[in-house]
């Protein structure tokens, strides 16, 4: 129970007048992966809004290290310790690359000069076109540097959403690994429809179906169950 | 809701009128009726405006622009022709085709823009027109304007204000039959989602161009009523004042309300009588208009349907609360 | 050749005044999606704060700065109390900023008198100096290189440090800034009172430049520079002060000309640039 890193309790969202997140419960254990599933439009990418307050809960409660975060605002929930990769992984298009580090770096010390030069070795296209303009990248690299920019401040939690989305296999197997990579040193909350992805990395699921969690598990268990990836995934 | 409820805000306003109608025959006061038709003439102007704000969403800085086509055509007619009846039709017809045109032309060209846009260049274009006043000096004699003979007709005060009283009234009667007309209510529409309205078929900008030119004309004709009032038009009223005026008294009215320029205009206009007036006492009040651009932020901010608005909202809601209590009286008894 | 000189650093030095203007403008618009029509306010305040600074202290430079602070202040006050309370709706945001610009020059008008103020440059940057057939006239070089200074000081600030990145940052992506753990409140508020130090201090460099000021200059400056904001690109920094040379120039060159048409000729352009291309003439993609 202590090593709770992540609660969300009975979370409920409106996005204008309609009612995305109906009842949405999870948590997020120290160092595993967490994957979320489900269909489209299910609720996924809004459950990460959420978190990060940029679509702020109505009701239910969200706590994060013990405390309770659901009505600060952005900028404070990233501060407490958590990094976002968005969906369209939010590269400010008309900086370069370097810039776009800048931008992120929170606090400029020894830890994260390390983390910035190990994030750099995983990801070795990031400094090669380290001078040029995040919008001139292709979609693969924006990828890493949509995680890279997350990854460099000394965050516990990193939410990244569909990583693998729109990218050439070859790419998603870069991003998998990279991700795998960095599962040692943090933890991970991961939106995926990829489910080769989902169930290499992910230590445990949990299904959102219509905005609410309607089943969880370990991995494992989701491997062997044809049924539930039938029912909520569309996978035979 | 009963018909006699729907109809009850027309019955008080026709009684208004009347009220208004006979006063000049029990109450001979000039000053007061130099007054009111200031405000009769400023409420068509206030009431033109709310049609562009208050039901279509639309921004204008530049409302001006209208008012002073109109003051300059009855003004230019009346000098350099004969102050008669005739040539005052004249200078109907050439306001209100010129608004309509202008109107027409800005509407197609800017209202496409987002709102920011179209205030800026509403009050570019107003600013252009200020400045031709000011250049064309063989037809405006610039910025120091002239004055003008008018028709025996409106020599008469009381005529004068009559004629302006009956104008408003059909202005507010006029324009609430067009609000409520289909073509009015798709103008709401489209002021409560221009998109939506667009996806269900509605050509959005046919309708923001009509609201523009019967707003434009309207003010026109508020202009030119005003340019008689004063027998004397010069360049300010293409000025930015002439719009922040309508800003102010449809804002405090009540946005969308018709009745709220109105209560606008008067409460503006009285007011400054009144603190000019005080300016002998204390020369503050002559930068009275500080007082009103205070009160305009506080409502925009804290009340933005206006005093009219917020009337209604206090009152429905109190309709809402009492029905209930009363059922239960009933229940009691 | 003198004539032309003479014209060409009179449109230029009236183009500094006006990116002056315009810069905070045009970067407010950009990061906050919000038009300032109290911008040409705060800029009538420079003026006036500073000629009374100046006249205090008979130190044309105390007066500047005086001018400047009197903007970060009005700029702080204006995004606190008048902004923020209606982020987001942009009907609220133009009238109540309308109003804020009435109520800022009637103050003016309350406390200097409703009369005209004259105003001179200190005796320093008085007269004119000659280079061969040429006569450079001191103080319109001096707004320019005032003018030069300040543009490459935002821009260095936009491209080398952290808080200029952030903004640019923000311009593109707001959300995103947030969620990497900034206050993008604060930054608002940074480039709010800096667009309104700007504007201050183009006001205050006006008045010894024309001569005179009175209240109504903000509104007629405010014209120009939206003018200048629209034709430069909303939200594009570099593209203001391009945009203002050129209307400073094309004005300069046209009221020497064909005087009547000066203004008219700016606001056609304006009037064009806006149907045909409202990104503006010099927005690049991005």
């Amino acid at each position: 129970m202590n090593n709770s890193l992540l609660k969300l309790n009975q979370v409920e969202t409106y996005i204008g007048q309609y009612h995305i997140l109906q009842g949405v419960s999870f948590e997020v254990r120290k160092g595993e992966v967490t994957v979320l599933l489900g269909r489209n439009g299910a609720g996924k990418t809004t459950t990460l809004r959420t978190i990060m307050g940029l679509n702020p809960a109505s009701k239910g409660s969200i706590v994060f290290k013990g405390e309770e975060i659901q009505t600060f605002p952005t900028y404070t929930i990233a501060k407490r310790g958590i990094g976002y990769v968005p969906e369209d992984q939010g590269i400010f298009a008309g900086l370069t690359v370097e810039e776009n580090m800048k931008v992120a770096i929170q606090k400029d010390n020894e830890e994260t000069a390390k983390r910035m030069e190990w994030v750099l070795e995983l990801f070795p296209d990031l400094k090669k076109f380290w001078k040029k303009p995040g919008g001139l990248l292709s979609g693969g690299q924006k990828q890493m540097l949509s995680i890279a920019r997350a990854y460099v401040n000394e965050n516990e939690l990193l939410l990244i959403d569909e990583p693998s989305k729109g990218l050439a296999p070859i790419m998603v197997e870069k991003v998998m690994d990279s991700i795998m990579q960095m599962k040692d040193q943090t933890t991970i909350v991961l939106v995926e429809q990829n489910f080769m992805m989902a169930s290499t990395i992910g230590d445990c699921f949990y299904i959102i179906d219509d905005g609410r969690t309607v089943s969880h598990g370990t991995m494992k268990q989701l491997k062997e169950d044809e049924e539930m990836k039938r029912k909520y995934l569309g996978i035979a | 809701m009963n018909k006699f409820a729907d109809k009850r805000p027309a019955i008080i306003f026709l009684l208004f009128i009347l009220l208004l109608f006979l006063l000049p025959f029990v109450y001979e006061s000039r000053n007061l009726l130099i007054l009111l038709t200031q405000i009769f003439i400023f409420s068509i102007f206030a009431m033109s405006y709310d049609l562009l704000i208050g039901f279509t969403g639309i921004v204008s800085f530049g409302h001006a622009m209208y008012f002073g086509l109109g003051s300059y055509s009855i003004g230019i007619f009346m000098k350099r022709f004969e102050p008669d009846m005739t040539y005052f039709l004249w200078a109907v017809l050439t306001t209100i085709a010129l608004t309509a045109i202008v109107s027409f032309i800005v509407g197609l060209l800017t209202l496409r823009l987002k709102s920011h846009f179209y205030a800026m260049l509403t009050m570019s274009l107003a600013g252009l027109f200020l400045v031709l006043a000011e250049k064309w000096r063989t037809l405006t004699f610039g910025n120091d304007g002239f004055t003008f003979r008018v028709p025996e007709l409106f020599i008469d005060r009381t005529n004068f204000y009559l004629l302006c009283l009956i104008g408003m009234a059909a202005v507010f009667f006029g324009l609430r039959r067009f609000v409520n007309s289909p073509l009015g209510r798709v103008l709401q529409a489209i002021r409560e989602n221009e998109q939506r309205t667009a996806s269900l078929g509605f050509q959005v900008l046919h309708y923001k161009i009509a609201a523009s030119v019967v707003s434009g004309v309207l003010a026109g004709i508020a202009g030119i009523l005003y340019a008689i009032s004063l027998r004397y038009v010069n360049t300010s009223v293409f000025s930015m004042d002439i719009t922040l005026d309508a800003l102010l008294m449809t804002i405090i009215g009540g946005v969308g309300t018709l009745a709220g320029p109105i209560i606008g205009a008067g409460i503006i206009e009285f007011a400054h009588d009144w603190l000019t007036g005080l300016a002998k006492e204390h020369w503050i009040f002559e930068r009275w208009i500080i007082f009103f651009g205070i009160i305009y932020i506080l409502v925009v901010m804290f009340f933005p349907q206006g005093i009219v608005g917020t009337l209604r909202k206090i009152a429905w809601k109190r309709k809402k609360k009492s029905y209930p209590v009363k059922s239960e009286q009933k229940a009691a008894g | 050749m003198d004539l032309f000189m003479n014209l060409a650093l009179n449109g230029l030095a009236t183009g500094m005044l006006i990116f002056l203007l315009a810069a905070g403008l045009t970067l407010i618009f950009g990061l906050m999606d919000v038009l300032n029509f109290a911008h040409g306010g705060l800029f009538a305040w420079g003026a006036y704060s500073g000629l009374w600074i100046y006249s205090k202290t008979d130190s044309f430079l105390i007066g500047i700065i005086g001018a400047i602070v009197t903007g970060f202040i009005l700029g702080i006050v204006t995004e606190k109390w008048i902004i923020k309370p209606v982020y987001g709706n942009h009907v609220q945001q133009i009238l109540i900023t309308l109003g804020l610009m009435m109520v800022l020059s009637e103050m003016l008008k309350v406390i200097w008198g409703p009369n005209q103020l004259t105003a001179s440059p200190p005796d320093y940057l008085k007269g004119s100096w000659e280079i061969g057939e040429i006569n450079l006239i001191k103080y319109r070089v001096f707004i320019i290189i005032v003018g030069l200074l300040v543009f490459a000081g935002v821009q260095f600030m936009l491209k080398k440090t952290k808080i200029g990145l952030v903004v640019q940052a923000g311009v593109m992506n707001k959300e995103m800034v947030q969620a990497l753990g900034i206050n993008i409140q604060r930054v608002f508020m940074f480039v709010f009172m800096i667009g309104a130090g700007m504007a201050a201090l183009g006001g205050v460099l006006l008045g010894p430049y024309s001569g005179v000021i009175h209240a109504g200059m903000g509104m007629e400056f405010a014209i120009l520079a939206f003018i200048v904001v629209v034709i430069g690109g909303m939200g594009n920094f570099k593209g203001s002060v391009l945009a203002a040379i050129l209307v400073g120039l094309s004005g300069s060159f046209m009221a020497y000309y064909v005087p009547d048409l000066s203004l008219a000729v700016n606001m056609l352009l304006m009037a064009v640039v806006l149907i045909i291309r409202p990104q503006g003439l010099f927005s690049a993609k991005g």
